[in-house]
């Protein structure tokens, strides 16, 4: 596939992301400055060619995350549908430890259902049938998203190349057949000291999280990076997300699904 | 009470009392008179009373402003409580006249059906609220004078209570499309804190909630306008739905 950016231009891109990940400093938007505006293809390039990186150096991919799910945030970013990004195995932290803030830049929060597969998703065509009889089990999830883009003054490019704004992900540990929950109807909460600051249920992640799946499904099999059995996918947030107060815990509640934490430490002078 | 005071009070009921009737927005009555909280629960109280002289029942309380959504959008920080009178209540399936109302409302909600003060039964509910004031624009003690913006009610099917209400799923379907989603745990965290809000703070005006009365706990989700024609629906997790159609005309 020919891209409207040059090789040169995708390079300072990766550069650039890197960067303000290392340094913990956001950069500027990458569009019009190296992204063509609505340039998704471009985009998605850079997010790729990071991947790619991060292989060599030994990350190890265990899924794919949904962004976008909700209808108010693709009118915000003018688009029509969700986007992805990739989960790679040291994103994760445990169910209720503490999370480094400083390794963060401007983190937020959101829960989420987490699909973990049985099976391969090879089908550039996907049913919501295929995503029910791939699925294994569902956990509860805390997605942690994080900007390298300065005052999350994001775009749909600025958030692709940025591996959808993904940072770290909690899982919960108590698997749940996909059967036994309302996925449309469930009821979602994220709390913060007994305060409820993010509330959801199933449908505001495109209607049910498992249309979300689908979706992913069809666009990584098309993209020639199918899902396989054992991939986690964050299917989108239920509710808002919310800024993370540095020292911090929360807890994110998913009606038939459980409950999952994450803490973050006080942080330090920079 | 101070006979200036009752007149102030009347006056100002006289013009909410008005200004539903005849569906005709009018200024913040903290634009005009001075007017703090507790004598907004009064006009209130004397607003409420101009529709029971009337011949309407008062048959329940709505707790307002439960939720950050709504606090957010109103730009008011408490949870604040009105009265609900039969001439209020629409069937469930029933069809409401949008007209009658200023710049209407509807919100997905949750309600108890009371006796000893506690809950007997749980429904899923819709309620129409229509600020008498011009824009939807109002501080707390106008929104309270207001009888808290409301419009009108429809409740569900009543069920015995869950174990627990804390978390359910909520949505609000407009002509069978999802417009809101949301969670009871909106309502205060779980709604069942708000009927003990609703019970402390009706309390603190010599009001008890009576046997048989409806208590609404307060939205779930923003509140969306209610247009002619449309057909709108709210949907609990495990609760059920209620729904009401506006007419066209």
């Amino acid at each position: 596939m020919t891209l409207a950016i040059s090789k040169d231009t995708l390079d300072e891109a990766v550069r650039i992301l890197h960067r303000a990940q290392e340094t913990r400093t956001p950069c500027p938007p990458l569009r019009e400055r190296l992204l063509p505006v609505g340039d998704v293809a471009s985009a998605y390039a850079v997010q790729r060619a990071m991947t790619q990186d991060a292989v060599a150096h030994g990350r190890r991919v265990v899924g794919a995350k949904i962004g976008l799910t909700n209808p108010v945030v693709q009118k915000q970013l003018g688009v029509g549908q969700p986007d992805f990004g990739v989960l790679f195995a040291d994103m994760a932290a445990w169910d209720g430890a503490e999370v480094d803030v400083t390794r963060l830049l401007q983190p937020k929060v959101e829960a989420e259902v987490a699909f973990v597969l049985g099976r391969d998703l090879p089908y550039e065509q996907v049913t919501v049938a295929d995503v029910i009889r791939a699925t294994d089990y569902l956990l509860p999830a805390i997605e942690i998203v994080d900007s390298r883009i300065a005052g999350w003054d994001i775009s749909i490019v600025d958030t692709v190349a940025d591996n959808a704004s993904s940072a770290m992900f909690v899982l919960g540990n108590q698997p749940v057949a996909l059967s036994s929950v309302d996925l449309r109807l469930c009821g979602a909460v994220l709390e913060h000291q007994g305060e409820p600051v993010s509330v959801g249920s199933g449908a505001a992640c495109l209607g049910n999280p498992v249309h979300a799946v689908a979706w992913l499904a069809a666009t990584m099999a098309q993209a020639g990076t199918p899902l396989h059995a054992g991939d986690v996918i964050l299917s989108g947030a239920l509710g808002p997300m919310v800024p993370v107060t540095p020292g911090a815990s929360y807890e994110a509640r998913i009606t038939g699904l459980g409950t999952v934490r994450t803490a973050f430490t006080p942080g330090t002078k920079r | 009470m101070s006979e200036e005071r009752a007149e102030k009070i009347a006056k100002m009921a006289e013009l909410l009392d008005d200004a539903a009737v005849t569906a005709t927005a009018i200024p913040q009555l903290t634009k005009v008179f001075s007017l703090g909280v507790d004598t907004a629960y009064a006009v209130q109280e004397a607003l409420v009373g101009r529709r029971l002289a009337r011949g309407e029942k008062l048959v329940g309380i709505k707790m307002g402003l439960t939720s950050r959504a709504k606090m957010a959008q109103v730009g008011v920080h408490e949870v604040i409580w009105g009265r609900l009178t039969d001439a209020t209540a629409i069937p469930d399936g029933g069809t409401v006249r949008t007209a009658g109302f200023i710049h209407p409302r509807i919100e997905p909600e949750v309600a108890f059906l009371l006796r000893g003060g506690e809950i007997a039964a749980v429904a899923p509910a819709l309620e129409i609220i229509d600020s008498r004031y011009a824009n939807f624009e109002f501080t707390q003690p106008d929104v309270v004078a207001d009888n808290t913006s409301a419009a009108a009610y429809t409740i569900g099917p009543w069920q015995a209570a869950p174990a627990d209400l804390a978390n359910l799923g909520v949505l609000l379907e407009v002509d069978g499309r999802v417009v809101q989603t949301g969670s009871t745990a909106a309502i205060l965290g779980d709604p069942r804190r708000a009927l003990a809000e609703g019970r402390r703070l009706t309390a603190r005006h010599g009001v008890k909630l009576a046997d048989d009365w409806v208590f609404l706990a307060g939205a779930a989700t923003e509140a969306v306008p209610l247009r002619p024609g449309a057909h709108v629906r709210a949907v609990v997790q495990g609760l059920g739905s209620a729904s009401i159609k506006a007419a066209l005309a």
